[in-house]
């Protein structure tokens, strides 16, 4: 079965031209030079070295193997890199056990709630239980942080800093924690929190662009935080576009997520939807942009107690689970009664 | 007009379906009963004297992929009592071609051509789709109208000439490319628009509309059953236009007319 | 458009093509669609030699006409029937997922789309011992998720770990990628795929419209044409390989409150089998249901009006029954 050059990845003038010259095969294309090329269909020597490029690492189309050509893997395989990936944990023990463990790497996750219910003390609490060392069952992980309504308060990253640490000091058992201990301090911990302020969402994707290299230079970087999406998207005149961009922005994270083994945490605010007669609280951005996040979160008033869902989850089942803003930081609700619920799922999991 | 026991006006329709020369274009959206339409003319033709049919031979050319087999050998069935070598020859006086591109489907045509001469038999050609490569031939053809609409242009005057020579009829559908709100008026004949080049819908002698129907009070269906409506234009040669409507429901068996 | 090229066949040598180009006659199109004898005069090529010449073209590139019979015949003995490993879910599609066609599930986010896919590919994996194609586009894949639905269906390890050695995944996140992978599959690496385990019965993508949606609008032409090519690819893969082909789709809402699926008018006619899943919400908060319905909202095989189910989200694990 032949492959159309208008399947490749090349942009549009050219594969008119390449068509119009009656190149309408990558098959067409095995044979040729790039001047040749160049001469046939007008194209520049440069596209037409980029047009055999792309149908060389095609393996054009036919037996000829070779190239890129998309790597798949077995499901076993997956299995085995999931086992090996931690989760980040909230320090809320109930939302890390409903959640399988914490928000997962290598996944996206989405939170959702109106504004003050926690979702900016949710990231900054992240950003910390990130760096928890790995022999405390934490990711040992560094974090991008990009903050574009400039809610991003030092102060309470100190604060949950200092909790994190002491928490850790506490549960130290052998020499290897010891010694972990002495870089997980709150200076180092500030400094591995890499913050970028986005003004526009012309600097978000600008800033999304060149991450991947970031990534590749911070191979240990394992969480990206955007705090939030969806200011720098609220006004838009052309509703087409705004789609189209959240729409692409959703591929990129995701695909960074994957091939960086990164946690991507994505807030996002709530909007009125009106249906019939009553209204309902719902994300913002309608239907299609829901499918962005693997795993959405939304947090809640329930009267005076906040309250989180998990409201999507390829791998967990819907549950609710009351939370707490403590000057500590993101925690249980129920901390006075059960007082062994407070301690993170990191270390009973040892 | 496909009405076995259709009332007088709509005995014309047949005559000129049987004289040959006609192109019929054939359009709807998603769930319209267009290709129940189409599986219920593809029947009419193959389908033995006996059984009301035309007992001719059909060339389908299928450019979506979208031939099912299943559906079309069950509308067979009930319309022959399950005799399995009616149904066999019924199948055998089908041909069915693959066309994966505008370019490919030109070259079919000039293909069928010179098999034409050899084959008095085959008279009809069904072609579904034949808005299936409108967006690749598009794009391909870059910002140039005329270049993105030659090769339709091409087939158009060829089947054209086809019509002309061998007095074949096409049956053609072609996918609305719109949405249309069943509210709206204004919006439904914006989704009506022919959108194919000028070549094709000159070549056009019947445009038949699908749509799906609420259900009135006063027929005689089955609750919940869907029921689809066919609107037909038709021009003539004397640039006379007429109108008429059918509604017609579904079962196993295939289209109803109501 | 296929360019005339020496020794494409008996008779078109360098000099006929040359002869033929300066005359204007460049691709096979060209030549087949010029009156023959104007274009012996005009090149002065021998009649005979250029009826030849497009006879055998027209031989070598036009479609091949295939009995009605025959193809009936072949599709007897070839079609299969996979259960989704959900009765409802199979009852509503006529006996489960057809091979040779493409079926679609859309929904919104939550909606159990995905869920359904797993389901779907653990039984294939599993029940029926045949290799499964999993295309994800969205990272939604969970293999432990999977291996969860496993344990549900036996205690055995090993029988767990071939399951999982079946399930092919592929994980790409835009349009071009996912058009060089459904191209390398249909040539070649899908029968690779089957080494080891059993033939490829099932391909599944989850979901289409995220690598979709973003090429869409703007230069439309572009986008839809890309479009056309994905559904071109799967629809031909899935009858040249006899393959049961699932995409899934995400939805979107009219003014009216209104679900339908998402990409158009014109990826509405691509699957053969459309089914719409929903949450079935509670009155006031968002998150409290648990209930998945399922309408079949196109099929060529049920006749409409949709039949409805619902299903608890437990679904999701195939051994639990749900009304």
């Amino acid at each position: 079965m032949q492959r159309p050059v208008s399947s490749l990845g090349l942009s549009p003038s050219v594969k008119v031209k390449l068509v119009n010259s009656g190149l309408q095969f990558t098959a067409d294309l095995l044979h040729l030079k790039p001047l040749q090329l160049s001469k046939d269909t007008g194209l520049s020597q440069q596209e037409a070295l980029e047009v055999l490029q792309a149908v060389k690492t095609d393996g054009g189309g036919d037996e000829a193997r070779g190239g890129r050509v998309p790597a798949s893997l077995t499901a076993l395989e997956l299995l085995q890199q999931e086992e090996e990936m931690r989760s980040i944990v909230t320090f809320s023990s109930q939302l890390d056990a409903a959640l399988g463990g914490g928000i997962p790497v290598g996944k996206s996750t989405e939170i959702c709630g109106v504004p003050g219910v926690g979702k900016t003390q949710l990231c900054l609490q992240l950003s910390v239980d990130v760096q928890v060392p790995q022999s405390f069952g934490g990711v040992g992980g560094q974090v991008i942080y990009i903050d574009t309504e400039g809610s991003f308060l030092v102060q309470r990253v100190i604060d949950m800093a200092t909790a994190a640490v002491k928490h850790c000091s506490l549960l130290v058992e052998d020499d290897e924690q010891r010694v972990a201990m002495t870089t997980f301090t709150i200076e180092n911990i500030l400094s591995n929190i890499f913050l970028v302020r986005c003004h526009d969402y012309v600097e978000l994707l600008a800033e999304l662009h060149l991450l991947p290299d970031f990534l590749s230079d911070h191979p240990k970087s394992r969480l990206l935080v955007i705090d939030s999406v969806a200011c720098l998207f609220r006004q838009f005149d052309d509703l087409s576009l705004r789609t189209r961009l959240l729409h692409s922005l959703t591929q990129q994270l995701i695909a960074m997520a994957t091939r960086h083994h990164i946690a991507v945490v994505i807030t996002n605010q709530m909007t009125t939807r009106l249906r019939g007669s009553h209204s309902q609280l719902v994300p913002a951005f309608g239907e299609s942009w829901g499918h962005a996040p693997t795993i959405r979160l939304l947090l809640q008033w329930a009267g005076s107690r906040r309250m989180v869902a998990i409201y999507k989850s390829p791998c967990q089942m819907d549950a609710t689970i009351q939370y707490q803003i403590t000057s500590e930081g993101f925690r249980d609700a129920d901390q006075p009664e059960q007082s062994q619920s407070k301690r993170p799922r990191t270390h009973t999991d040892q | 007009m496909f009405p076995e026991n259709g009332g007088p006006r709509k005995v014309h329709l047949i005559a000129s379906i049987l004289c040959g020369n006609v192109c019929i274009c054939n359009t709807g959206v998603c769930v319209s009963g267009k290709t129940e339409l189409l599986y219920h003319f593809l029947c009419r033709c193959i389908l033995p004297q006996a059984a009301g049919g035309l007992e001719t031979d059909v060339m389908f050319v299928d450019t979506d992929y979208s031939l099912d087999m299943l559906r079309l050998v069950g509308i067979l069935d009930s319309r022959l009592n399950r005799d399995e070598a009616a149904l066999y020859s019924c199948l055998s006086r089908l041909l069915v071609v693959h066309c994966s591109s505008t370019s490919h489907l030109l070259l079919t045509l000039h293909f069928l051509e010179t098999s034409l001469a050899s084959r008095p038999s085959l008279s009809f050609l069904l072609i579904d789709s034949i808005s299936a490569f409108y967006w690749p031939d598009r794009c391909e053809g870059g910002a140039s109208i005329a270049k993105q609409e030659e090769k339709l242009g091409k087939c158009s005057d060829l089947l054209g000439r086809l019509l002309r020579d061998y007095r074949i009829t096409v049956f053609a559908t072609c996918h609305a490319i719109r949405s249309c709100r069943p509210s709206s008026a204004a919006a439904s004949t914006e989704s009506d628009r022919p959108y194919l080049c000028r070549p094709w819908q000159r070549l056009v002698t019947h445009r038949l509309l699908c749509s799906q129907q609420e259900v009135a009070d006063n027929m005689t269906v089955a609750v919940g059953q869907q029921v689809f409506t066919v609107h037909c234009t038709s021009s003539f040669s004397t640039r006379t236009k007429a109108y008429r409507s059918n509604s017609f429901y579904v079962l196993d068996g295939g289209v109803t007319f109501i | 458009m296929v360019v005339l090229r020496e020794g494409m066949c008996p008779g078109l040598d360098e000099n006929v093509v040359r002869d033929l180009r300066a005359a204007d006659i460049k691709t096979v199109e060209d030549l087949v669609s010029s009156d023959i004898e104007e274009l012996a005069l005009k090149c002065s090529l021998s009649y005979k030699t250029l009826f030849a010449i497009r006879r055998v073209l027209l031989a070598q590139h036009a479609a091949f006409p295939v009995s009605g019979a025959d193809l009936y015949e072949e599709l007897l003995s070839s079609t299969a029937i996979l259960s989704t490993g959900n009765p409802s879910l199979d009852k509503l599609l006529d006996s489960g997922l057809y091979t040779g066609e493409i079926t679609e599930l859309s929904g919104g986010p939550g909606s159990g789309k995905s869920q359904v896919c797993f389901g779907v590919a653990v039984h294939v994996s599993y029940h029926l011992k045949q290799s499964v194609i999993y295309i994800d586009t969205t990272g939604g894949l969970t293999a432990s998720r999977l291996l969860q639905m496993l344990q549900t269906e036996t205690s055995n390890t090993e029988e767990q770990m071939e399951a999982l050695q079946r399930i092919h995944i592929f994980r790409l996140f835009d349009v071009f990628s996912l058009l060089d992978c459904l191209y390398s599959l249909r040539s070649g690496r899908l029968q690779q795929a089957s080494v080891g385990g059993g033939s490829v019965k099932a391909v599944i993508v989850d979901s289409v419209s995220a690598v979709i949606s973003p090429v869409l609008g703007g230069k439309q032409n572009e986008g839809m044409s890309l479009m056309i090519q994905v559904a071109g690819a799967l629809k031909t893969m899935a009858k040249d390989f006899n393959v049961a082909v699932l995409v899934t789709n995400h939805v979107t809402r009219s003014d009216n409150g209104e679900v339908r699926p998402g990409l158009g008018v014109s990826w509405s006619h691509i699957p053969r089998t459309r089914v719409l899943l929903e949450r079935v919400e509670g009155a006031g908060s968002v998150s409290c249901s648990s209930f998945r319905s399922a309408t079949l909202i196109k099929s060529s095989r049920q006749v409409l009006p949709m039949a409805l189910i619902l299903m608890p989200s437990a679904v999701l694990i195939p051994s639990e029954e749900f009304c």
